[in-house]
């Protein structure tokens, strides 16, 4: 997911473009998550009975088509594909359904979310394919909207508003589990509790409400903040978690499903709050901040600082900056080198084996691979590939990364000179039309086609919706495309992200993006006067190193100190920041 | 730290090419003092300089090698003490001083006389101990042989055998050393730790450097005249004869320098350099001929003198000057005759340079000072080095800077492959060369993990080895977890590892406490800055004993027996022990060709009097002229995807602030 060229124009694009282009709304189930899929399936598929519109949503949300899928999906799902790729049966019915669902989207879905969706960053919208673990106590049973119901909490508190107050148990659990994989955020709980850095911190925030999130927000409150939160997805909240995080007194409004009006309301429920004005905001993706901007710009006297997490919130924030209109500071923490690392480079090298491996059990030693694109995330995907045994093939446009893969062992082809042999096609270049059709009519028999690239442009995959090639499902998010001649190619997730759609994103990596936000919050809170101006700011270097610092005992990893003396020749503080800002590290 | 995008222009960094590139000074003048990387590069430049000095004929290697087995028969340790100790001084100051310069504080002449006695200990070095390996031998003794060795015969004292090994020579770098104090010049010795690796690392090259360099002749190249075949005497060279081997070298440099080569079929057609007068002070080696050349091809004059006053190979300049281009140097210059040379080339009636390509600055330096007025005419300057560079935002940071400078040091395919590849392919090579030593399965600390660390790792546990990590940036400790490797401190494993790496930049960062702690037969070697990694100075106590081994290897053995493996004497492993591939030298001059065309072609007002990172694209365009190399097929955007991407199909594909 190379996002650096992400615009909000692109998004929009991607909007126009999607419905033609990702007709199958598909679901998150994996098929290593198959174990749970009875469970899920059943709560997906009424939910999806209570919420017509849910199916539109591309990530996360469950479609109806998993209602007549499951059985194809569990009985026949290993049996489908043969080991060398061929299929025993051709369930064509269920290519039907897609398309009958992709008609339906296109009507129903709000234009608004589809951008949104779009626009999220890696490390919360990946979230959204943690299908085994969310949202399982996602009851349908209750029609009633959330709006409508008073719920109070075991404190008699009111001031909140999610879907089912009782399923709090639940959360809490899935917020332990999540504690224990982010270490970092329980660290700085620690650390910084007897000061209390962020008292007196009136904090709104608007992201997806996950355990991870919430770990995120309970840190924040363990630190003194008083928060209000809001979800920054109509889909991605986990109703559970939600009513944990009420339960504990905070003032939550979310749940999974929202309507568009919903998500403005709960946005607005969190800000409007008489007698209580937010110090800080904490946005994904700019909604939240644009509401303010718009409805309340008195407020952003009182504000000390916005932080955000997402490429099109901070896409935002540097054209509202260059207008002139951005009248505090804020904090750009997805160019942060720890965070740009986590999520492109080593997600990506070990998603691709696991998404790949999930989907298609393929095997990787000797297979030809060629990946498109040597950035961070064709960095990984090469380097996971080469030390599978694989054999692979790098292209590049850009002559300094491409000489980068020539010096780390690859060689470096164009597409067209090698898509006759290859066994594996991975896209990683944030382009569009990267595999044309008549790539793809070139390729040989069982090839595998996927992208992990940015969103489902890479691929064109809407030449292959022609008559004369026949689309199999196979398994889910695996699509035969069989060539009237016989010859199959396997193309995963219908061109979308990879990594999103077919493997996880380890707790780890959120945690790292969590931990930024949070110091990023706690820098903006306590800078003196005057430090930051009317601005958009990166992460200081050297809170940037301290989240780094934060996550090394995970791998009982013992860094080394300087002395005095080291100290002094290098011309360093000892305790950072180490590296000039241009260092490339 | 303040990130503002305003626009395409990014922060510390940025500015989106096409559009007056980089302003770099604020970010670019501490390098010097932080990354190792850069550090690295300075030192390696010094290294490759001294080096380069201690090349021989190969013609006398049989000769010398017989010398060298008489020379083996002295013994006198109390001098080889009093030898030692005064070159442990030596190198303290040495040590301040490059620390200093490191750290951004000017420099100062004064110190510079350490440094000279330094380059010289350093340059005898490695020439005399070839000659005593003969077990590592026959690759060696080609380099080596030096006249100055013969001379000191006499004096010469040797060790015991141990093990399997000969007999060292310790001696003889020591009195000579102290001959060259009192001969050679100030001025070199701080100038050769000023050159950037990529000239000044051709110096290693030794078995293809001034092989015809012919001490016979003692005149000084000034009182001679000489006469080209063309009848030009505008040069000034050892002796125009060598032309003939000088074009030789020049041919097999040429076969590696593939880029500029294309770069010359290319841009032939329209000579992008063509009324520019280019004077230009860089090391005199093959593959700075094969620039020169180029440059002449794209329709420059070029006047050329040394910037170093040991790294000239006499047959090349022979075969420049005989090529009609205007050189000035020789090697073994004295102080004057480097002075004199650049003056030669600078001040020439009816002849004004208009552009400058330096390394190290002096060139600058003296036109400044001398010819304040030639600044008027001249587009732009050229610094290659980490020295000259700091000199120029020095000079730009006072206001005193009046022409446009490009720093081509930082580009960023040159700091990849002086850091990154170059030192990844020399760890393995250097241990090999000295120790024999295999990889599979021993354990091996390496101290930092930077550019030259990760390159230093990533060889190591290619080939097995077990590989622990040190580092003091979390980012970068981060990014070794992720890696595979276990991050410790020095201490933990101290006891247990059978090589330690270091390549910090940093100083000390293995103290006597720890070499005590080693483990028998442990390897310790330096791939980062100077020496000053690695705390030597503390192992010339009484209690322990030397041994050289081996050329570059030296058994320190404690009174229990135990025995450490000091390589280099803690200097820089992959200057002393390995070479340097033309094709990272093909890189710097690919670049210092681009960036004088990049200034000379740019449009009036484009280039303020600033220092100025070399445009993206022209670092892009480096880096394509290289692919042909790899036989790499760049994709080519087509018309709809550059649009969708915003970019232009030519490049520059990347935000400056692009980490690659």
């Amino acid at each position: 997911m190379s996002v650096q060229l992400l615009s909000a124009k692109m998004a929009e694009v991607d909007v126009k473009v999607s419905p033609s282009e990702e007709p199958a709304a598909v679901s998150p189930v994996t098929p290593k998550a198959e174990e749970n899929q009875n469970e899920v399936l059943k709560t997906e598929a009424s939910a999806a009975g209570g919420n017509p519109n849910s199916s539109s949503n591309p990530t996360p949300s469950p479609s109806p088509e998993l209602a007549e899928m499951p059985q194809t999906a569990q009985h026949n799902g290993e049996s489908l594909v043969n080991r060398d790729g061929t299929v025993t049966e051709a369930p064509k019915m269920k290519k039907q359904i897609q398309f009958a669902d992709q008609k339906q989207e296109f009507n129903k879905r709000p234009t608004k979310i589809g951008r949104r969706s779009l626009s999220r960053s890696i490390s919360q919208s990946s979230t959204d394919s943690y299908s085994s673990a969310a949202s399982y106590t996602d009851s349908s049973d209750d029609e009633t909207s959330p709006r409508d119901k008073q719920q109070k909490n075991s404190k008699g508190s009111s001031d909140f508003c999610i879907k089912n107050i009782k399923q709090t148990d639940f959360g809490r659990r899935e917020i332990e589990i999540a504690e224990q994989e982010m270490p970092a955020l329980m660290a700085l709980r620690k650390r910084a509790q007897g000061e209390k850095p962020l008292a007196g911190a009136k904090v709104v925030g608007c992201t997806h409400i996950t355990a991870q999130t919430a770990v995120l927000i309970e840190t924040l409150t363990a630190l003194g903040a008083q928060c209000r939160w809001a979800a920054c997805n109509i889909y991605s909240t986990q109703n559970e978690v939600a009513a944990a995080l009420a339960e504990r007194g905070l003032s939550v409004f979310a749940w999974k499903g929202e309507s568009e009006d919903d998500f403005w309301w709960c946005i607005d429920r969190c800000v409007n709050l008489e007698g209580w004005q937010p110090k800080m905001i904490l946005d994904d993706g700019g909604d939240l901040t644009h509401w303010i901007y718009k409805k309340y710009p008195n407020m952003f006297k009182k504000i000390k600082g916005i932080v955000e997490e997402s490429v099109t919130g901070v896409h935002r924030l540097y054209q509202l900056s260059k207008a002139g209109k951005l009248c505090v500071p804020a904090m750009n923490v997805n160019d942060s080198v720890t965070k740009q690392k986590f999520d492109n480079l080593y997600c990506c090298r070990e998603s691709i084996l696991d998404g790949l491996k999930r989907t298609t059990d393929v095997m990787f030693g000797g297979k030809q691979a060629v990946v498109c694109g040597y950035g961070e995330v064709g960095k990984g995907c090469s380097a996971a590939l080469k030390a599978m045994g694989a054999i692979v093939y790098v292209t590049e446009i850009d002559p300094i990364c491409a000489l980068q893969a020539c010096m780390d062992g690859f060689r470096l082809v164009k597409l067209s000179e090698v898509i006759r042999q290859v066994d594996i096609v991975i896209t990683c270049t944030g382009n569009k039309n990267v595999v044309v059709r008549e790539n793809l009519d070139r390729m040989k028999n069982g090839c595998i086609v996927c992208n992990m690239g940015h969103s489902n442009t890479e691929i064109d995959v809407a030449s292959l919706r022609t008559p004369e090639l026949t689309w199999e499902r196979v398994r889910s998010q695996v699509d035969h495309v069989i060539w009237p001649d016989g010859k199959r190619i396997v193309l995963l997730a219908e061109g979308r992200l990879l990594n999103l759609s077919c493997s996880t994103v380890p707790t780890f990596v959120l945690s790292i993006t969590a931990t930024t936000q949070a110091l990023a919050l706690i820098e903006l809170y306590n800078a003196p006067e005057g430090r930051y101006k009317q601005d958009v700011y990166l992460l200081p270097k050297k809170m940037d190193e301290y989240v780094a610092s934060l996550h090394l005992p995970t791998f009982d990893a013992h860094l080394t100190e300087l002395s005095e003396e080291q100290a002094k020749y290098l011309g360093l503080n000892k305790n950072g920041p180490f590296k000039p800002n241009y260092y490339r590290y």
